[in-house]
């Protein structure tokens, strides 16, 4: 089931080739490299510890200090007799040139019967190890059939990793087969967190320790390890998201799945970044990119080309197959030699030159900055009927206007100026380009945009009956800034460009203007429970209460009157217990008012109307009889 | 006018009190008290509001219910209806009796 999944999904990655994949968002940059290094030369107080340093700082290519001390130190803290300690002696010592660890016939014999069936794999992965680092002979068969079986009885993660890295040290001609396998196995068993990561639920000491493994194992065996170049690169992710590790083991993992990353026959994950923010403008005009392994060092051999290049904005294609220059260890490439416009630009590199790269084809988000002129900057006061001709005042920037102008309720002050780009004289609209009025006595400041016409002109009217409320009708001098920004502007401008001399009608003239609060405490809310509805007087109410009730006097009235009487009341069980039913249906009638909710007088109601239905039933069928006796 | 309608009201009210036996007339004493109740809380409605709108609705729809059970009674009992309902009121009132 495996494998055909397996095809499936290499048949269709070969299909996607080509198309810019996934690229590594976390990778070792130098101060990582520093940071680690560090971490993992702490100096040692024992074996185990001396082991991860050992083989940690090797295998990331820094040098091991003092050897002699080291050798002296693993000498003096090794007890032959434990196996967990000739490891890790054995390891230590054949990662540092030059240091031997005697050997005896019991070391070899506790050694060779750690290597069987009964053994732990942690076990068996020691007495191996120690076993070839010491140069001692393996039995490579009884190696694995030790491993295979107890791969099924140990089936974690860190187990089956043991059980390759084990597989790792026994000669190439050994029958490695099926451990291999076990590869393809525990990649299935990786979870893929949001198309990004992949990892363990082990963590991360098992992620790395796997990746180092099984291209420790794949270039032992020299099989292309079925890992998939999406899936190389999440790992890259999980494992380098880290910058700071727990524990000495987890940092000796780090460093290992560096190594087996950034050195190994079949996938090494290429970083592109950009060396400083990745701008170019005149006074630089070159791009400079740095290509390197996971481990920030720079690859050996290899081409960057441009493959493309597009304007964001006008989704033109400004370059194309276009070779960077190895300059000094960086790749360099002159984009402003192509003449690009200011603005933002989608480059796709790709990296070529060896065959082992891995997420070789990069997007790169490239800012092209340039600098601003504001040009034909003229100013005017123009009458609003305009009967009287404007009077167009030039001022070149930087200076300031020396004249001030004055603009009342009857007229408006305009504004009009070009912004232009000072290397190539295109006409630009930036983000940003406001007119500030700020007034000196009050500290009162005003903001407005000004926007382009259609020829890319700006301007900017001030109505000043229109705006008074914005100025709270403060007349006064008013100095008139212009403001320009933008992302892709080397020189964002604050020009002051003229005093305005503002007079409005009906001036208030408040004392001192309150800046706008808008951060203040806003006033309490009191719940409003919900009202009670108005009930009218009680007067009225009892009034009609009464007035209600004098309908049943008048009834009483009018059946005594005709004679209505209840002299034909026979005093039997049935009759007295309808009339008493029928009293208490009335009375539950009056406590469902006062009291009950519908369920319990529902509940009452069927008690006491059984009853006074019998009752009732019985006393007319006496009636009944008692007239036909009669009769 | 209104000489007309006075004279109608006495003759009817005569013709009423002399040939419509007692029975009836206790069955319409009652239909009076109920139609005075209903027509009461009516008015009070009317006059002073909704609140409390539940009582209202429940005291006025108990007064129509039981107006129109005490009419279909009357109905059962007048002995002008005999024909319709044979099975029913096959006595005759007693002496004395309703």
């Amino acid at each position: 089931m495996h494998r055909s999944w397996l095809l499936g999904c290499l048949v269709l990655s070969l299909a996607l080739t080509g198309v810019p994949g996934l690229i590594p968002t976390h990778y070792l940059s130098l101060s990582d490299v520093a940071r680690l290094q560090s971490a993992l030369g702490q100096p040692f107080t024992d074996l185990e510890s001396s082991y991860y340093s050992i083989v940690g700082l090797t295998k990331l290519g820094s040098a091991v200090p003092d050897h002699d001390e080291v050798c002296r130190f693993l000498k003096s803290q090794l007890d032959p007799m434990s196996l967990d300690s000739l490891f890790f002696a054995a390891e230590a010592s054949n990662a540092i040139s030059g240091c031997e660890i005697p050997v005896s016939n019991e070391t070899r014999d506790i050694l060779l019967a750690a290597v069987s069936e009964d053994s732990t794999m942690a076990q068996i992965h020691r007495a191996v190890s120690a076993l070839s680092s010491l140069g001692l002979p393996v039995a490579s068969q009884e190696v694995v059939a030790a491993l295979t079986a107890r791969i099924k009885k140990e089936d974690n993660v860190m187990a089956i990793t043991l059980a390759l890295a084990t597989a790792a040290k026994l000669p190439q001609q050994a029958e490695l087969g099926a451990i291999l396998e076990e590869i393809e196995d525990l990649t299935a068993r990786l979870d893929d967190l949001g198309g990004l990561y992949l990892q363990f639920e082990e963590g991360l000491e098992a992620t790395a320790m796997f990746v180092s493994v099984a291209y420790s194992l794949s270039d032992h065996v020299d099989m292309e390890p079925p890992l998939k170049e999406d899936q190389v690169i999440q790992l890259v992710n999980s494992i380098f998201s880290k910058k700071s590790w727990d524990s000495l083991s987890e940092a000796c993992s780090v460093a290992l799945a560096a190594a087996a990353l950034s050195n190994n026959r079949f996938h090494v994950p290429v970083i592109v970044s950009a060396q400083g923010p990745a701008t170019v403008s005149h006074s630089q005009p070159t791009l400079q990119l740095l290509i390197t392994d996971v481990m920030s060092q720079p690859l050996a051999t290899a081409n960057v080309l441009v493959e493309s290049a597009y304007a964001v904005a006008s989704k033109s294609l400004i370059l194309s197959q276009a070779p960077f220059t190895l300059n000094d260890g960086v790749f360099e490439l002159n984009f402003m030699s192509s003449q690009p416009a200011s603005g933002y630009y989608q480059f796709t590199v790709a990296v070529t030159g060896d065959s082992r790269l891995v997420a070789n084809h990069v997007e790169l988000k490239v800012k092209v900055s340039t600098e601003v002129a504001v040009t034909n900057m003229d100013l005017s006061v123009v009458d609003k009927d305009q009967s009287i001709g404007s009077k167009t005042t030039r001022v070149d920037y930087p200076s300031k206007s020396k004249t001030p102008f004055t603009a009342d309720s009857h007229q408006n002050f305009a504004m009009s100026f070009q912004l232009v780009d000072t290397n190539t004289g295109v006409e630009l609209t930036p983000h940003q380009t406001f007119v500030r009025l700020h007034n000196q006595k009050t500290g009162q400041e005003v903001v407005f945009v000004a926007e382009p016409d259609a020829k890319n002109v700006y301007k900017f009217e001030l109505d000043t009956a229109e705006r008074k409320s914005e100025f709270d009708s403060m007349s006064g001098t008013y100095t008139l800034c212009l403001i320009v920004g933008d992302a892709t502007l080397d020189n964002p401008i604050l020009w002051t460009v003229a005093d305005v001399v503002l007079k409005f009608l009906d001036e208030e003239a408040p004392a001192t203007i309150q800046p706008k609060t808008l951060y203040v405490p806003k006033p309490e809310i009191q719940h409003l429970f919900r009202e009670p509805e108005k009930k009218p007087p009680t007067v009225v109410s009892n009034t009609f209460t009464a007035l209600i009730l004098s309908p049943l006097l008048l009834l009483l009235i009018l059946w005594l009157k005709l004679g209505a009487n209840i002299s034909n009341f026979s005093f039997s069980p049935s009759t007295i217990l309808f009339h008493a039913g029928h009293a208490a249906m009335l009375g539950l009638m009056y406590v469902y008012w006062t009291h009950l909710d519908m369920f319990q007088t529902l509940k009452y109601l069927a008690i006491i109307g059984g009853v006074t239905f019998l009752a009732g039933n019985h006393m007319l069928a006496q009636k009944a009889v008692k007239r036909t006796e009669k009769n | 006018m209104s000489n007309s309608v006075l004279s109608v009201i006495s003759r009817f009210l005569e013709e009423y009190t002399t040939t419509t036996p007692n029975r009836l007339k206790v069955v319409d004493a009652y239909l009076l008290y109920i139609l005075l109740t209903g027509a009461l809380q009516f008015l009070y409605c009317l006059l002073v509001g909704t609140f409390p709108f539940n009582s209202f609705l429940s005291g006025f729809i108990s007064c129509v219910g039981c107006f129109i059970l005490a009419v279909c009674l009357r109905i059962q009992i007048n002995p002008q209806n005999k024909g319709d309902f044979l099975l029913l009121n096959c006595r005759e009132p007693e002496e004395g009796s309703l």
